[in-house]
């Protein structure tokens, strides 16, 4: 062993420790970044890990506008929850708006912008630059407008509010188009129209569901999709066993059952398409009976002798003394109020039905009654309501389309392919056009269409803002502030439509550099109109309080007196609804209806929608095709059984649901499944019954009239298994649910032990 | 003292739940059902904040989904008289409750908040407690599920993603439950307030119709709601004493 004095052990410690420390850190250095359990070295101001960070937004799963709160954790998003403070919402969330977390990390996102290489609809695509794509777009778009030939650029987008709508609108005139198209399936046109004729307005009122003791809802299932449902939600609950000691009455007219008719105390059948004539009598019953005082009384008695009850008895299939009682405690239970939409708003009647619920609020006095419904005033800030295109107004554009008169499409996050009917043949329209760029984050049926993609960031990543409709009485806004930073290579909308716009040299009319700024821009006007206290706080300050808040509102009601226009009331009358198809050949009567699930469709790729039960019948993952058990009995098929549903129009084929509370002449199916593309969980996976409709319209507002397709069912003689969660759909005496009267006192569910004939077939 | 009275006082020690002689909180839920629409928002909010696996359309025929809340529907009478009923069931977290005695190794137990809690790590798999459980709320991994990348990001990091072979069960979102607890001692406060702690299907209810508090402080909403003459607890003849209360669906 060699002689070692201190000096050279400690030599040796010294390089020994060095070159410890330094394998150490060339370990570290050549680590991958995922192995640092935080891969922050110096976190951002708004990270702690171990701590979560709340950001206030908008929701964008539907039209509603609720507010969210997003909890993010070490910068990733966790759970959306409803901003408490956002008047719309309060606090509540639906389940699609709760799902919205699967939008952002879905596992089928477009990563970034794609260029069709082959044959339309081939699927094979190629990764290019944003670059290359905003230049093969912006230099076509460009020599158009030098052309002037800006009016062959079409733009369909889904409805959007805002700023961004703003951005759209001078996007569209600076390139001297025409053709700006905002298109929801969902969109109730009739309602627009027919509080048009009625209050001259062009915007919704307020609908008061909190305070109203009695609601009449004509085929408005306003807990699950008709305009505000988490709102109208909130209501029904305040109504039921709120602060009030009178429990709210809820009476529901459809053919099939929705979820607000099984929430109601009273589910009627009339038949499909004569809710207004069944409106028109319980208003005919109202001034016969003399329970109207008005000075036009007059002029009603005359406008409403047609709609006698015994006529409309005979004619609605409900019986005259339900029509005379209803008309009764419309007006005995106050406040009263009137609802109409859904099926009963999707006829060649749709305008005329919904007016007649208006004649019924306008008798028992319920406009601008508290309980009632109430006229929002004017927006004071940007325009709220965007015009929507009506399905008229798409098939016209396509007609276009194949005239050759559109040389570029942009799509951004509509998805006519899928939500328009076969009968349109928008599909086939869109080979006309030589370019179809889609903005779209998801390969639905239409971006899988286009020669180019250059996908945006989904709502949860990008600047944006909602202006809700219908209002809440007062002007209401909120930012929509991004809660992560951006996943993949997209951007957001508003930068796209901008980055385009530089390139075109019109940048001077739309001078932001992104739409934050743009965003930010618009609401220093909306600051600058405030009063002294909120200019004393300076726009910065405001600024913060916004986002800090995600809403803002002016307590400032306006004026919503109303005197009706007397030329309504001559005016008033409901025509019997026209179906395509005779009813020899087609005996039932089709009634699609949005899935709760998957609204039009949209959230067909959400695999907590796929698994969650469908409300009413729980089956999950598939299509159905309900029916009343009678109806079954008499052709013969148990649930799981195949059956071709065939229109005039086309086929679908889906197996059988027994529905205890369905017409027996109507058949209902749910939209929202049959994706032929829109990622893994969606695809190949049921019907779309939208397919089939047949291209009926209602003639004043162009929108279809979905509910007015007459079906024929034919048995395949195969069966498929329907997976559901609940067994029996029975209670079998077990009281599980249990009853009590108003008073609490309990009441005995008798007969419920008894086995349903739904169940003996099957 | 004779050898009958210390068998009783044993028993009596032996029938407290959870061996408890008070609890520190008494965690109690009220839904009314007169307000609840059956909209199913309190499911997808559980499944957001509790890592609740996707079992895919196979499994799931199978009847093996998880669903720690999940909507029952019971129709009544037929056509045009045919009504349908709503009802959320999740764990009642019973005080008496069948699910704890059965369990062989214990890691099914009443905690100290009148919680029925489970302890994923000493489950051994035998099921014996989703027999045993009448309100059939507990639910089997029979597989490791997976999550499709990137939807893993979602994860909430304070609740464990449960492996194959474990129990599974509402918890009445205990991780919020130990957040407000946290926040109350960091606040130098003794006790938990009222309206801290909502689990993610109260937070979240469109309708309002679900309310979740402390019992034992008798003058909040959940307080009022279970001294309701509306009141019920499901199953209630097999003694449970469940901490779930149901208001009557009111049938005017």
């Amino acid at each position: 062993m060699p002689n070692i004095d201190r000096r050279d052990f400690l030599k040796l410690v010294g390089a020994g420790g060095v070159s410890v420390g330094a394998g150490f850190m060339l370990r570290e250095a050549n680590k991958d970044a995922t192995e640092y359990l935080i891969p922050h070295v110096v976190a951002p101001e708004d990270f702690s890990s171990g701590l979560a960070t709340w950001y206030n937004s908008v929701c964008s799963m539907c039209p509603a506008g609720c507010g969210i709160s997003v909890r993010t954790r070490e910068g990733l998003a966790k759970k959306i929850e409803g901003n408490p403070a956002h008047p719309v919402n309060q606090g509540g969330l639906c389940s699609l708006g709760q799902a919205g977390l699967q939008v952002l990390y879905n596992p089928d996102r477009l990563t970034g912008p794609l260029k069709q290489t082959s044959a339309r609809g081939s699927g094979s695509f190629e990764q290019i630059t944003w670059d290359e794509g905003l230049d093969q777009l912006g230099s076509r778009l460009d020599l158009l407008r030098a052309a002037r030939r800006g009016n062959r650029v079409a733009m369909l987008t889904q409805g959007v509010r805002g700023h961004l709508a703003q951005l759209f609108d001078n996007f569209m005139r600076q390139l001297g188009s025409q053709r700006l198209l905002h298109y929801d399936f969902n969109h109730p046109h009739t309602l627009y129209a027919a509080n048009q004729r009625f209050f001259g307005q062009d915007r919704l009122p307020y609908y008061d569901l909190h305070n109203t003791r009695m609601l009449l809802s004509f085929g408005a299932d306003y807990l699950t999709n008709w305009i505000s449902p988490v709102h109208h939600s909130l209501g029904f609950g305040e109504s039921r066993q709120g602060s009030s000691n009178e429990r709210g009455r809820f009476i529901q007219i459809e053919p099939r059952m929705s979820a607000s008719g099984a929430a109601a105390d009273e589910w009627l059948a009339a038949k499909p398409g004569t809710e207004g004539i069944l409106a028109l009598a319980l208003a005919n019953h109202i001034v016969s009976e003399g329970n109207y005082a008005g000075a036009d009384r007059a002029d009603w008695a005359v406008a409403l002798t047609d709609y006698t009850p015994a006529k409309a008895a005979e004619q609605t299939g409900i019986p005259q003394s339900t029509i005379t009682r209803l008309a009764d405690s419309f007006i005995d239970i106050q406040p009263s109020l009137a609802i109409g939409g859904g099926a009963a708003a999707n006829h060649s009647n749709g305008v005329d039905t919904l007016m007649a619920v208006n004649v019924l609020n306008y008798l028992a006095g319920n406009i601008g009654q508290e309980g009632g419904l109430l006229l929002n005033p004017e927006p004071t800030s940007v325009v709220s309501q965007q015009q929507q295109a009506s399905y008229s107004t798409l098939l016209e554009f396509a007609e276009a389309a194949r005239q050759g008169e559109i040389d570029v499409l942009i799509l951004n996050g509509s998805n006519p392919v899928f939500t328009l009917p076969q009968a349109s043949e928008f599909r086939e329209a869109l080979a006309s056009i030589p370019l179809v760029v889609s903005l779209s984050s998801f390969l639905d049926e239409t971006t899988a269409m286009a020669d180019l993609i250059l996908p945006s960031h989904t709502y949860l990543e990008s600047w944006g803002d909602d202006f809700p409709e219908p209002g809440m009485g007062f002007p209401v806004g909120a930012v929509s502030q991004p809660v992560v930073s951006p996943l993949y290579n997209t951007r957001a909308t508003g930068d796209i439509i901008l980055a385009l716009a530089r390139q075109m040299n019109v940048g001077t009319a739309l001078p932001w550099e992104n739409m934050e700024e743009c965003i930010k821009d618009g609401w220093r006007q909306i600051y600058e109109r405030g009063d002294a206290q909120t200019l004393a706080q300076g726009f910065d300050s405001f600024w913060t309080s916004v986002l800090r808040a995600g809403v803002w509102g002016e307590t400032a009601a306006g004026d919503s007196e109303f005197t009706l226009d007397r030329s309504v009331i001559s005016n008033i009358g409901v025509q019997a609804p026209e179906f395509s198809g005779s009813e020899e050949d087609f005996p039932f009567i089709l009634h699609p209806y949005l899935s709760p699930n998957f609204y039009d469709g949209r959230g067909a790729n959400l695999p907590w929608m796929q698994e969650r039960p469908d409300p009413m019948t729980s089956v999950v993952y598939g299509s159905w095709v309900e029916m009343n058990p009678s109806t079954a009995k008499e052709l013969d098929l148990i649930e799981g059984d195949l059956v071709d549903i065939q229109s005039l129009h086309g086929t679908v084929r889906a197996p059988v649901y027994l529905y205890p509370a369905i017409m027996p002449n109507v058949v209902a199916m749910p939209i929202g499944q049959g994706h032929q593309e829109f990622g893994r969980y969606a695809k190949d996976r049921g019907v779309n019954p939208i397919e089939i409709l047949s291209p009926e319209i209602e003639p004043i507002t162009g929108q279809l009239a979905s509910s007015a397709t007459r079906v024929n069912i034919v048995p395949t003689g195969r069966r498929s298994k329907l997976v559901k969660t609940s067994g029996t759909s029975r209670d079998l005496g077990r009281e599980i649910v249990q009853f009590a009267d108003v008073n609490g006192v309990e009441l005995s569910s008798a007969g419920s032990n008894s086995i349903p004939i739904t169940e003996v077939t099957a | 003292m004779s050898l009958f009275s210390r068998f009783m006082d044993g028993w009596r020690k032996y029938r407290k739940p959870g061996y408890y002689d008070e609890f520190d909180y008494h965690w109690t839920m009220a839904i009314d059902l007169d307000k609840c629409t059956g909209c199913q928002a309190c499911m997808t909010a559980c499944q957001a904040e509790n890592n609740i696996p996707i079992v895919g359309e196979e499994e799931l025929a199978r009847g093996r989904e998880i669903q720690w809340i999940r909507v029952e529907r019971y129709w009544e009478g037929e056509y045009p008289n045919a009504k349908l009923s709503f009802i959320p069931i999740m764990c009642q977290h019973c005080d008496s409750a069948p699910c704890e005695t059965v369990c062989p190794v214990s890691a099914t137990y009443h905690n100290q908040d009148g919680l029925n809690t489970q302890i994923y790590n000493r489950c051994i798999g035998t099921r014996s407690c989703a027999v045993y459980c009448p309100y059939e709320v507990r639910y089997f991994n029979y597989y490791d599920h997976h999550w499709d990348s990137p939807l893993e990001q979602q994860l909430n990091p304070d609740v464990t993603v449960r492996g194959k072979g474990v129990m599974e069960k509402c918890t009445f979102c205990i991780q919020r439950i130990r957040e407000a607890k946290d926040h109350a001692k960091d606040d130098g406060r003794r006790r938990v307030q009222d309206g801290e702690v909502q689990p993610a299907c109260v937070q979240t209810c469109p309708s309002k119709a679900l309310v979740f508090g402390d019992r034992k402080d008798s003058e909040n909403e959940v307080s009022v709601a279970i001294n309701d003459p509306r009141k019920y607890r499901v199953l209630d003849e097999l003694n449970t004493d469940s901490s779930v209360f149901y208001l009557k669906k009111v049938d005017a």
